[in-house]
């Protein structure tokens, strides 16, 4: 009898472990990460720019200022004032150039357009010969009611007004966009090199784009690539709306850029990434209108510079150009290039 | 003169307990708020629960919501009420989105009756230069529905001398706001007949 009461306490006790033993199941081993806080890199898959030739050398890239072409028009006024006496014929010209908006001026009263109130004057392109011939109609007015023939003392004035307007194109670099794309560069593990500044000659043409000639005039000299951009187009939007549900209304005004974008490889000019990227900065404020909201320009061209460079990051990713992940790769090789090359820099040894 | 003093006695008696009924006022209890309520053939109680129950239990099993990686963000739209009588269709959608709510199956964006408040509290936050820049719930990062809920009711009743019979349907839909697809739809309908 004692012999069974024990057998039964054994097997009780057997069962009761075997249950502890189930329950408290050790959780499964995680692998641990190799480096705390650093995410390995993924590899470039751009066929040009291998991964191994990134790592093993690190590649230089040039990042131009935002070219910009911008038409602008002149509208320029002439007053001509002849004296001619018996002997000499005196001319006298003052011409007054006034700058006008392309829009506004294609908007004016050539066409009775919305702007003619504001420039009544008729524009016509003076570059053109049809319209600046003698006699043509919009361009010559001989409007002077002074004009007179003083026939007593053998003197003749005249007086003629002409109006017109002249094209022009304006060339040059926005230097406040780049750099956030700079810093992206950077941080994916390039080493980003310093490109002189463009300079605008008179009377220039579209060749102020023209990259490869800047290449090989030696304007990146240490550059493996270049990435340069063109403005295609920047606006200013500003909007009043209700919000529905509520008495009040938002004003929104955005700062939208859009860029046009090539890197080119400076050994072969070989284009080896192109897109378009477009960045925007937003204001908002609620019931703006109701106290003379006035928003400020410097923040909306910060925000939008942050946010074209992120349209930038995808792009060039999306390209295999940079990797979405560029991991603690490049930092290590920016830092290392920085303790190496710079004499200049702060070492620490340990 | 005892038995004059003993009537007398008992009568104040009765009096004083006859007041003391008086001034107690209206007897109040507490009752089951989900007991079934047929005071009348009108729109009650047992109806608001009625609805609310089968059209969570339904709108949590359609695919959009069931099928959804992440809790989808919803807004309740207005529901149309096409009955003869008065009924505060929004206490259907509250009780409605309160079961959803505790499903955690869905999250709800503010709606656009609550609108003015979210507006005035953003306002005062970004644009009256009171608070530190890190705490601010900024302007433009409210998040949008990618789903809005609406629905009617509508009802049919009929009279007779002795009878009054009353036919409800409601009807929801989940609407999907960038697609403009009508993701889920479903109806409940209640008939209720009164008799003299």
């Amino acid at each position: 009898m004692q012999l069974i009461q024990k057998t039964f306490l054994v097997s009780v006790g057997l069962s009761l472990v075997c249950l502890a033993g189930c329950a408290s199941k050790p959780p499964a081993a995680v692998p641990e990460q190799a480096i705390v806080g650093q995410v390995p890199a993924d590899p470039p898959k751009n066929p040009v720019i291998s991964a191994e030739a990134l790592k093993a050398d690190s590649k230089s890239i040039a990042v131009t200022d935002i070219y910009f072409k911008k038409e602008g028009k002149n509208l320029i006024l002439i007053e001509e004032t002849r004296h001619k006496t018996n002997n000499s014929v005196t001319t006298t010209i003052a011409p007054k150039t006034i700058e006008v908006d392309a829009d506004k001026a294609d908007a004016s009263a050539l066409t009775g357009g919305a702007n003619s109130s504001a420039f009544p004057v008729k524009f016509t392109n003076l570059a053109d010969p049809k319209a600046t011939a003698p006699g043509t109609a919009p361009v010559i007015t001989p409007v002077d009611p002074g004009t007179n023939s003083n026939s007593a003392s053998n003197v003749e004035t005249q007086s003629q007004k002409k109006s017109g307007y002249e094209s022009k194109m304006e060339y040059g670099e926005l230097r406040y966009l780049a750099n956030p794309i700079r810093g992206l560069l950077i941080k994916s593990g390039y080493k980003v090199v310093q490109a002189k500044p463009s300079t605008v000659t008179p009377n220039q043409g579209d060749e102020y784009f023209d990259i490869v000639k800047r290449i090989k005039a030696g304007d990146f000299p240490d550059a493996n690539y270049v990435l340069y951009g063109v403005l295609a187009e920047i606006s200013v939007v500003d909007n009043i709306d209700d919000i529905p549900g509520t008495k009040s209304s938002s004003q929104q005004v955005v700062l939208e850029v859009t860029v046009d974008f090539n890197v080119v490889d400076t050994q072969s000019t070989q284009i080896v990434a192109s897109f378009v990227a477009s960045g925007e900065g937003k204001e908002v404020r609620i019931d703006g209108k109701d106290n003379a909201f006035k928003p400020s320009m410097a923040k909306l061209m910060k925000l939008a510079s942050l946010d074209l460079a992120e349209d930038v990051r995808k792009n060039l990713a999306a390209q295999n150009f940079i990797t979405n992940n560029p991991g603690s790769a490049g930092y290590e090789r920016n830092l290392k290039r920085r303790l190496d090359d710079d004499a200049s820099t702060l070492k620490v040894y340990k | 003169m005892k038995m004059h003093t003993k009537t007398i006695q008992l009568s104040s008696l009765a009096i004083f307990a006859a007041l003391l009924v008086g001034c107690s006022g209206p007897q109040v209890r507490y009752g089951d708020a989900k007991a079934v309520e047929t005071v009348n053939a009108n729109y009650g109680s047992t109806d608001l629960q009625m609805i609310a129950e089968a059209m969570t239990r339904s709108l949590l099993q359609s695919k959009a919501i069931s099928g959804s990686k992440d809790a989808p963000i919803v807004t309740l739209a207005d529901v149309k009420n096409k009955t003869s009588e008065y009924i505060d269709t929004r206490v259907i959608t509250d009780k409605i989105r309160t079961q959803l709510m505790k499903s955690g199956q869905v999250r709800f964006a503010v709606s656009v009756s609550e609108m003015q408040n979210q507006t005035e509290e953003l306002k005062r936050q970004n644009q009256s230069g009171l608070y530190k820049g890190n705490t601010i719930a900024k302007t433009g990062n409210m998040q949008g529905a990618q789903y809005r809920i609406e629905g009617s009711i509508a009802s049919i009743v009929k009279n007779t001398k002795d009878v009054k019979d009353v036919y409800y349907v409601f009807n929801l839909n989940l609407i999907n706001n960038e697609s403009g697809l009508l993701e889920w739809s479903d109806e409940k309908e209640i008939r209720k007949t009164a008799t003299r």
